[in-house]
Order: structure tokens, then C-alpha cells, then sequence
């Protein structure tokens, strides 16, 4: 388990380096200049060169990319063109609306999808299992953003019961913060519970079909009991990852959402830096999200190892 | 009785398909009004006679701006995802044939790519590139390259030990020969799934960047963007913001289903052999 670990950290490494050599790559490329742009077009040539030269951005593009690395590992992320303060500051003040609202939106979404799929697996063709499916292709194709336009015109506009947009600050109420993140969450939580009861189901359905499942039949257990004893613990260690892997999704997966309704998280701050082509600020949230889905995976794949017996105590499996 | 289950998304799938491909050629021979035309005094129509589907804020017909949109959804998705399909499928095999170290050079990049979360890889491109259509079908095609490159490596690995393949090796067959004879013919139906969900998910993703502003341009019609343009009159005017959106949920709808429709009988038959 140690040396698996080892060798998961190791090549989780491995695939941030790319994806900062990836990011660097494809953002240098990007076209105009961040000396000019930064002094406006009244500089003067010598002056833009100065600047060029203290930003580094004459050299080759692998010494900056060295240069770039080194810097962001000791934190210093740069300062966002924009808003002209410090990146990683930036992401860390608009942090906690984002997590509130994927978190909000996995706690609707998970118990829905967990009973949806488990019931549609035992029942599966009776009509039950039809509005299961039904609401899992319906949850997947239906683009966010307009299901919060809906949501909007229904809930907030004609019902009343929601702010039509903004945000309330933590600091002015817990109960009314989350209010303003309710609605967000429900639109979030609509797509994925599509995609939750689709894994949930076929887990489900593959544990129920196990042989397992046919030894508390022979020693004449109700099949209820049978159903949540054995096939219902086995059917949930695959989704429990996707689960966490979905959670890394939702951290991009809420700029629609976030721009709806205004609110102040990652997302919007992600839509700004690409709108005004801010690549500080863009560098920096890549980074820090990809970082972020790679970090989730890692505790993933770690945690899907840990709660599936048959491969703890199976031994090493090769990956 | 499984079968005809399996059958029935699929033909579902296919009869959402055929509507907005149907709306897509129709547009090319027909369209009741011009979609761009502007007419201030009938703005905000419900649906009548004359504007099957009602107007919008600037007087454009609901309904034929929806038929020219067609265009671009099927458009984008279609080209975006067997771009990224052939790219993938051919980074995917290559990986699954070659030695060592080109195989895991190769698929450590695809993971590296895996680790965008689906819009960030298109916005970061997006803010490269710049606004518009074309970047925003290059944008989702590089998207698509790593889920098809993941599958047709573990489908090459697969087949890589069927009893056929060592026998076409035996007889001296070479690698490029048995990928493109045997391994791929075999993998084509697990490849067309993926394609045919791939486009649902490419639609979505256009008509998300459309409706941030960063996929196709006013004054052209896409379904994103008239949905964006319909956001600051819904609260007001409601009913504009319906009928994109629900040609919308058909077009995704419909491919996804013919991707699962296609999906369950692959395992049935494999469940049957």
C-alpha cells in the first residue's frame, strides 16, 4: 500500500509538470505585448524594453518557464492585471463561495442520486427505473445555464422565493449566505445527480448480479436485508470516487452558474482573466484547479484502495 | 425483450437527431423569415402565424434564428469531435503498439491533459486564440482528444492479446498492418459510442462558450448565444428564453441517447457470446 502510494504521488507529480509546461506553453503563445499592455500605448520604446527586460520576457521562453516554476513554488504567483493585486490572494478570497456552492450542490445531489440509482437497479424496466433513467438523460443534457434561467424567471422572479442574483457575504448571516447560494446549488446539483444515478445504477446492477449475492439467498435471507448488507456496500466503492472526481470538475463546472448570478467565486474570476486576457491570473487558476483535480484524484485512487477489500488485502495490483 | 429495450433509446435518439438535422437542411432550401432582420415593432411576439415561434427582443424571428442555429450546433459538434476522435484514436493506438518509453511519454501527456476540467481546457485556448467560431471548434476538438486516446489505448491493449492478433503475428503481419485490419475494425463500435456521445457533450460545450460570449459572434444565431441574449429580458419576457433551450436539450438529448442506445446492445452482445 506504502509503495503504491508512493509510486500514485509520484506520477501525480509527473502530471502536474506537464500540465504547468502544458499551460506556460500554450499562454505564452499568447499574442500582444504584457510590457505595452501594462504601460499603455503612451510608453516609449525604451521604456517598454526596461520593463520587458525587469519582467524577464526578452529571454528564451525556457528560462522563463524556469524562471515562472520557481517563482509559483515559492508562492509568488504574480499580480493580476486586472485587479492589480496579487494573484494567489486573488483565488484564496474567492475560494470559499465556490466550495460552499459545490459543496451545497453535492449534499442536494448525493442522497437524490443514491436512492434513485440503488431503487432503479432493483427495480430495473419497472416504471421506477424509467423515471430514474429519465431524469439521468434529462440531468445530462440540460445545459446549466439555461436551466438557471428557468430557475430564475420561476423561483425568484414569479415564486419570489430566492434573490434574483448576488451575493451575502458570510460576515452578514450564515442562513442568508447560504440562501443566495441555494438556488446556484440546486441548478449544480440537477446535472449531477444525472450523472450520479447512471453510476450508481450500473454499480448497482453489476454487485447485484455477483455471487456473492447468491449465498444469502441459499441461507434463506429476506432479499431486502441481502440487497443492503452485500450488494448495496459493494455497488457504492466505485461511486464514492467519481463522486470526489466530479467534485474536482465543479470547480470550472460553476462558471456558468456563477456569472448568472452574480456570484463572487472562482468561475467568474476564471470567465474575467480569460475575457481580459489577464495570463497572470490565468496561469494561476489553471494551476491551482488542475493541482487541485490532480490532488482529489490522488485521495481517490488512495481511498478507492482502502475501502475495497479485495484489492487491500488482494496485494499490490499492478496500475 | 432486452434487445427491444436497448432499441427504443436508441430510436428515441435518433428521432431527436432527425428533427435538428432536419431543421439544419431545411434551413439551407427555407427559412420563413431572415434571421438577422430586425423589426422594432414587433418585438417580444408570442407565437402567431406569421412567427411560428414568436419574435425576440430586436424583432428577429425565434424560429428561423433556431433553424440557422442548428447549423453551427451540428457544425461544431460534428467537426470538433471527429477532429479530436482521429487525433486521440491515433495518439490512443500509437501508445497501445509502441515500446516503453513512447508509450508512456504519450499517455502521461493525455493524462496531463485529462487534468483539465472540461471548460478550462476550451477557455484557456479560447483566451489564446481569441473569441469566434473556429476557435472555439479547435478549442473543443482538443478537448476531445484525450477520452478517445484513453479508450482506444486500453482497446488496443485488449485486443493486443486476442488469439487473432497473435496469429496475424505469427504469420508476420506488421504493426501498423494488424492495428488497421483487426484491432481497429474491432474496436469501431466502442469508438462510434463514444463519437456519437462525444457530440452531445461538444454541443453543450459550444453552446455554453457561445452563451459566455466566446463561441460564434452576434449577429449570427447560435442557441448559446441566443439564450445569452435572451438573459437580461427573462425575468420580463420569459417565454424568449424557451425555445432555444429546448432545441438545445433535443440536439444533446438525441446524441447522447444514440450513444447509449448504441452502448447497451455492445454489452448485450458481449454478454450473450
Amino acid at each position: 500500500m506504502i509503495r503504491y502510494i508512493i509510486k500514485r504521488l509520484f506520477s501525480g507529480l509527473v502530471v502536474l509538470f506537464i500540465v504547468s509546461f502544458i499551460t506556460f506553453y500554450i499562454l505564452s503563445i499568447i499574442p500582444g505585448d504584457t510590457a505595452l499592455m501594462r504601460l499603455g500605448t503612451e510608453a516609449t520604446p525604451e521604456l517598454v524594453a526596461q520593463l520587458r527586460a525587469s519582467m524577464g520576457l526578452d529571454l528564451p521562453w525556457y528560462e522563463r518557464y524556469i524562471h515562472w516554476i520557481g517563482a509559483f513554488l515559492r508562492g509568488d504567483w504574480g499580480e493580476s492585471l486586472v485587479f492589480g493585486e496579487d494573484v494567489f490572494t486573488l483565488i484564496l478570497q474567492r475560494l470559499p463561495v465556490t466550495i460552499t456552492l459545490a459543496a451545497l450542490s453535492l449534499l442536494i445531489a448525493i442522497p437524490i442520486a443514491t436512492i434513485m440509482g440503488v431503487v432503479s437497479a432493483i427495480y430495473q424496466n419497472r416504471w421506477i427505473d424509467y423515471v430514474a433513467r429519465t431524469l439521468m438523460q434529462i440531468g445530462e443534457a440540460v445545459p446549466q445555464f439555461w436551466l438557471a434561467l428557468i430557475f430564475l424567471v420561476v423561483f425568484a422572479g414569479q415564486l419570489g422565493w430566492f434573490p434574483v442574483a448576488g451575493y451575502v457575504p458570510f460576515e452578514e448571516g450564515m442562513l442568508d449566505s447560504l440562501h443566495s447560494l441555494l438556488l446556484p446549488a440546486i441548478v449544480i446539483s440537477f446535472g449531477l445527480i444525472g450523472i450520479l444515478i447512471r453510476i450508481i445504477r450500473s454499480s448497482m446492477l453489476t454487485a447485484l448480479q455477483q455471487d456473492f449475492m447468491l449465498m444469502p439467498k441459499v441461507n434463506g435471507l429476506p432479499g431486502k436485508t441481502a440487497i443492503f448488507k452485500y450488494a448495496f456496500r459493494s455497488a457504492l466503492i466505485a461511486p464514492v470516487t467519481t463522486v470526489m472526481m466530479q467534485l474536482a470538475g465543479l470547480l470550472t463546472g460553476t462558471v456558468l452558474v456563477e456569472s448568472i448570478f452574480a456570484l463572487p467565486g472562482i468561475g467568474r474570476l476564471l470567465l474575467v482573466a480569460v475575457e481580459q486576457r489577464d495570463i497572470l491570473l490565468l496561469q494561476g487558476l489553471v494551476m491551482f484547479i488542475t493541482a487541485t483535480v490532480v490532488l482529489i484524484n490522488f485521495l481517490a485512487d488512495i481511498l478507492y484502495r482502502f475501502i475495497n477489500p479485495l484489492i487491500r488485502l488482494g496485494g499490490e495490483e499492478s496500475a | 425483450m432486452h434487445k427491444l429495450k436497448a432499441n427504443r433509446t436508441f430510436i428515441l435518439g435518433i428521432i431527436f437527431v432527425s428533427i435538428v438535422v432536419g431543421l439544419c437542411f431545411i434551413s439551407f432550401l427555407y427559412l420563413p423569415h431572415d434571421p438577422n432582420k430586425m423589426n422594432t415593432t414587433e418585438r417580444f411576439l408570442m407565437p402567431n402565424p406569421e412567427y411560428l415561434l414568436g419574435t425576440d427582443q430586436f424583432g428577429r424571428d425565434i424560429f428561423s434564428r433556431i433553424m440557422v442555429s442548428t447549423r453551427y450546433a451540428l457544425l461544431v459538434g460534428i467537426v470538433s469531435v471527429t477532429a479530436g476522435a482521429i487525433v486521440g484514436i491515433t495518439l490512443g493506438a500509437l501508445a497501445g503498439i509502441a515500446q516503453k518509453f513512447l508509450q508512456s511519454l504519450i499517455m502521461r501527456i493525455i493524462d496531463g491533459l485529462m487534468a483539465f476540467p472540461g471548460m478550462l481546457l476550451a477557455l484557456m485556448f479560447v483566451a489564446v486564440l481569441g473569441k469566434g467560431l473556429g476557435n472555439a471548434v479547435l478549442a473543443i476538438a482538443i478537448f476531445m482528444i484525450p477520452s478517445f486516446a484513453r479508450l482506444a489505448y486500453s482497446l488496443v491493449i485488449d485486443q493486443k492479446n486476442e488469439l487473432y492478433v497473435k496469429a496475424a503475428r505469427s504469420l508476420g503481419a506488421n504493426r501498423w498492418y494488424i492495428v488497421r485490419k483487426h484491432i481497429l475494425p474491432a474496436m469501431l463500435p466502442r469508438l462510434i459510442t463514444q463519437w456519437s456521445s462525444s457530440i452531445g457533450s461538444a454541443i453543450l460545450l459550444e453552446s455554453s462558450l457561445s452563451f459566455l460570449g466566446l463561441g460564434v459572434q452576434p449577429p449570427n444565431a447560435s442557441l448559446g448565444l441566443m439564450l445569452s441574449e435572451a438573459q437580461q429580458f427573462t425575468l420580463t419576457n420569459p417565454y424568449i428564453a424557451i425555445p432555444p433551450g429546448i432545441v438545445l436539450v433535443i440536439a444533446i438529448l438525441g446524441f447522447n441517447l444514440i450513444g447509449d442506445g448504441l452502448n447497451d446492445s455492445i454489452v448485450e452482445r458481449r454478454s450473450a457470446k
